[in-house]
């Protein structure tokens, strides 16, 4: 098969030139309306803010990776990129490469599986550019099956591996029910809005933001339809929370242990969980030594990160196994689009069908005009198929390219339903 | 029958060990293969226990709560059903082992060292006491899972505390759960109790005219029902809570526990019938 794929992604090229290459959706339309004038007939891309990837089916003989790489570097003006930066594959390697992606164990965070939907909506938008045709469509669904099986028959996707989401699955070892608590952020950077956000996914009942600048605190909760607190008032306000969730760049304590002993008792020892994911630390340590104060700073978190992120890999192998069944699988369609079996398929497809017929029909003939009928339907049947074989013994000589070939092979079969009657028998 | 009574007997304590296993083995892999074979055994060993309490009853005449053994075989049945039931009802099916192994204690003992005991104090052959035995023994299978997850409770706050995150941390409900499963098994222990301990002083007076209520048993089983009554209340009104009341919960199932062992073989009490 004539899949060519490049990538440039955490592997061969640093985070800087991963973003001088990133595209947006509106980029990645413009490049595949030049890619299809006269560099490829199919294909997609994909791009997140870890990988740029191409896939195509050569429009003609000429193409190569180095040219492909060229075509998407230019396309930037990202000069500093080099061959190097880039993982070149072809037919099965291609493949197996892109279904290494939809499944999430090619990710820099192994079993991330934002990428698998980032998979189909880069699927989408070929779809959309009438740049996937019936081979990608069917290289794309097998991709998408492989993730979708990943993440149902493994647990490559279970288990929080980043700070702030192993932040949440820790408030979900204390607390049963998120949407009766309420959780305090202090801090609208970047750590504490992905920390809202996840509040926010499992269903927080009330969500507050402070912040040093209150433009930011305003802004964000506005963002995340929350509430607001003035950073100086935050403290008279802890035991309003169950939840503290402090990512400040603060230089010192801003909780101590007296403010928390305060709010617990204002609050009547009720269990108060407090995560600190700043450096340096927000809240002070010591807190913890009072009951029902649930205290946990990023080292804390980390070794839940480190634990998923060791039970991830060691689901690699299962998610391999499905890849390569995926594979397998594809091939073996792929491999019976050829013309020969083909005919003989759809000969065998018609003969059954006319077979079946006469059966059904043979007493409503006289007993010497049953070999007539015998004669008749085969001759019609005959002349249907004349054609249709003909062209299908062109396709294989005329050498205008094997994706063609397979194009009209796989139309045909689909259409006459060959390989669901196929499957039908054998079942 | 009595073949019958000695296969199931041999075969209980096999089939609450390959219920244990099974649980255990699901709670340290966490990889759900046996989620739903292991109701199936659960169920499968309830079902094989409850035709054995009915044979051995229809065998012997009376229900099987004459001795200690006796006893012991209901309450690894109805902690198990209490369990069950709960697991039904929660869907919370991480903490089997926990209960399950207590059960499997209880039935072992019962099956090594149980007889046929034909002939009963005539005292023992009164529907009452059936009534009143059956509703303190589900009373006490309360408690002892009461138990059982305020012990995981305090096992799990103390991992949060100190930042393990091994198996509790990984396996068990979040503490919130825990605390409420202790509860309502509190709460159905005590009112399981109450029952037994009204049956009983309707009972009592006619069966031992000249009891006392100085008696150890009752003195112990009022200290308990009184414990778990205060608890309950502290609770509802919101006075208690967490730690504090999973604690009593223990303290009231270590005092249920020595109250027994104290009127049964230490103590002379006109409880003790064997």
């Amino acid at each position: 098969m004539n899949l060519f794929a490049i990538s440039i992604n955490h592997r061969t090229a640093p985070v800087e030139l991963r973003e001088s290459l990133f595209l947006s959706e509106e980029e990645v339309r413009s490049l595949i309306d030049k890619a299809k004038s006269g560099l490829l007939k199919e294909g997609l891309i994909l791009s997140t803010c870890n990988r740029t990837e191409l896939y195509g089916i050569p429009a003609d003989s000429s193409l190569n990776h180095p040219l492909l790489q060229k075509f998407i570097v230019e396309n930037k003006n990202t000069l500093k990129i080099s061959e190097e930066n880039f993982q070149s594959f072809i037919s099965r390697d291609s493949l197996e490469h892109l279904f290494r992606v939809a499944t999430g164990i090619d990710s820099l965070l192994i079993g991330d599986n934002q990428v698998y939907k980032q998979v189909k909506d880069a699927f989408r938008i070929s779809e959309e550019m009438q740049f996937a045709g019936f081979l990608m469509k069917r290289v794309f669904n097998a991709a998408l099956k492989a993730g979708k099986r990943a993440i149902t028959e493994t647990a490559i996707s279970e288990g929080a591996v980043t700070v702030a989401y192993a932040a949440v699955q820790l408030v979900e070892k204390i607390f049963s029910n998120l949407s009766k608590k309420s959780a305090l952020v202090i801090g609208a950077g970047e750590t504490g809005e992905i920390a809202a956000k996840h509040l926010i996914d499992r269903g927080i009942h009330k969500l507050t933001i402070t912040n040093r600048t209150p433009d930011k605190a305003e802004k964000l909760a506005i963002k995340l339809d929350s509430s607001f607190l003035p950073f100086d008032q935050f403290k008279n306000h802890l035991h309003n929370f169950d939840i503290i969730v402090s990512a400040t760049s603060a230089e010192d304590i801003l909780i101590s242990k007296k403010d928390v002993e305060a709010a617990m008792k204002k609050r009547d020892f009720a269990s108060m969980v407090l995560m600190d994911i700043a450096v340096p630390r927000d809240i002070d340590p010591h807190s913890k030594q009072i009951d029902y104060v649930f205290y946990h700073d990023i080292d804390s978190l980390n070794i839940i990160v480190e634990q998923n992120l060791t039970k991830r890999k060691a689901e690699i192998p299962k998610v391999q196994k499905i890849i390569n069944e995926e594979l397998d699988s594809f091939f073996e369609w792929y491999n019976s689009l050829q013309s020969a079996p083909t005919i003989k398929n759809l000969r065998d497809h018609f003969e059954t069908i006319r077979t079946k017929e006469v059966e059904k029909n043979i007493n409503k003939f006289s007993t010497e005009d049953r070999e007539k009928l015998e004669i008749v339907t085969k001759r019609i049947i005959n002349k249907i198929l004349h054609h249709p074989t003909t062209e299908l013994r062109k396709v294989n000589e005329s050498g205008t390219g094997a994706e063609d070939a397979v194009t009209k092979i796989g139309i045909i079969r689909s259409l006459f339903g060959i390989d669901k009657n196929k499957s039908e028998e054998e079942k | 029958m009595k073949p019958v009574i000695i296969f199931l007997n041999i075969l209980l304590p096999i089939l609450y060990f390959g219920t244990l296993s099974v649980y255990f083995y699901d709670f340290m892999r966490g990889e759900k293969k046996f989620f739903n074979a292991k109701r199936v055994l659960i169920f499968i060993t309830l079902f094989t226990h409850i035709i054995y309490l009915f044979v051995r009853t229809s065998e012997f005449s009376h229900p099987p709560i004459t001795n200690v053994f006796e006893i012991f075989t209901v309450l690894a049945f109805a902690i198990t059903f209490s369990y069950f039931v709960l697991e039904l009802v929660t869907d919370i099916r991480g903490t089997g082992p926990f209960i399950i192994i207590i059960s499997f204690i209880f039935q072992l003992i019962s099956s090594l060292f149980i007889q046929e005991q034909v002939v009963v104090k005539e005292v023992l052959k009164n529907n009452l006491l059936g009534s009143h035995v059956i509703s303190a023994l589900l009373g006490y299978s309360g408690f002892t899972i009461s138990a059982v997850y305020g012990f995981l409770y305090l096992t799990l706050y103390k991992d949060l505390k100190k930042n393990r995150f091994g198996l509790i941390f990984n396996r068990l409900p979040n503490l919130e759960v825990l605390e409420r499963l202790s509860f309502y098994s509190a709460i159905i222990g005590f009112i399981l109790l109450s029952i037994a301990i009204i049956i009983g002083i309707i009972w009592l007076p006619k069966a031992f005219p000249d009891f006392s209520y100085l008696d150890p048993k009752l003195i112990g089983s009022g200290l308990v029902w009184l414990l778990y009554g205060i608890g309950i209340l502290s609770k509802l009104l919101s006075k208690w809570k967490g730690k504090k009341l999973v604690l009593l919960s223990i303290t009231g199932f270590l005092l249920a526990l020595l109250s027994t062992i104290a009127s049964n073989f230490l103590a002379h009490s006109f409880h003790s019938f064997y």
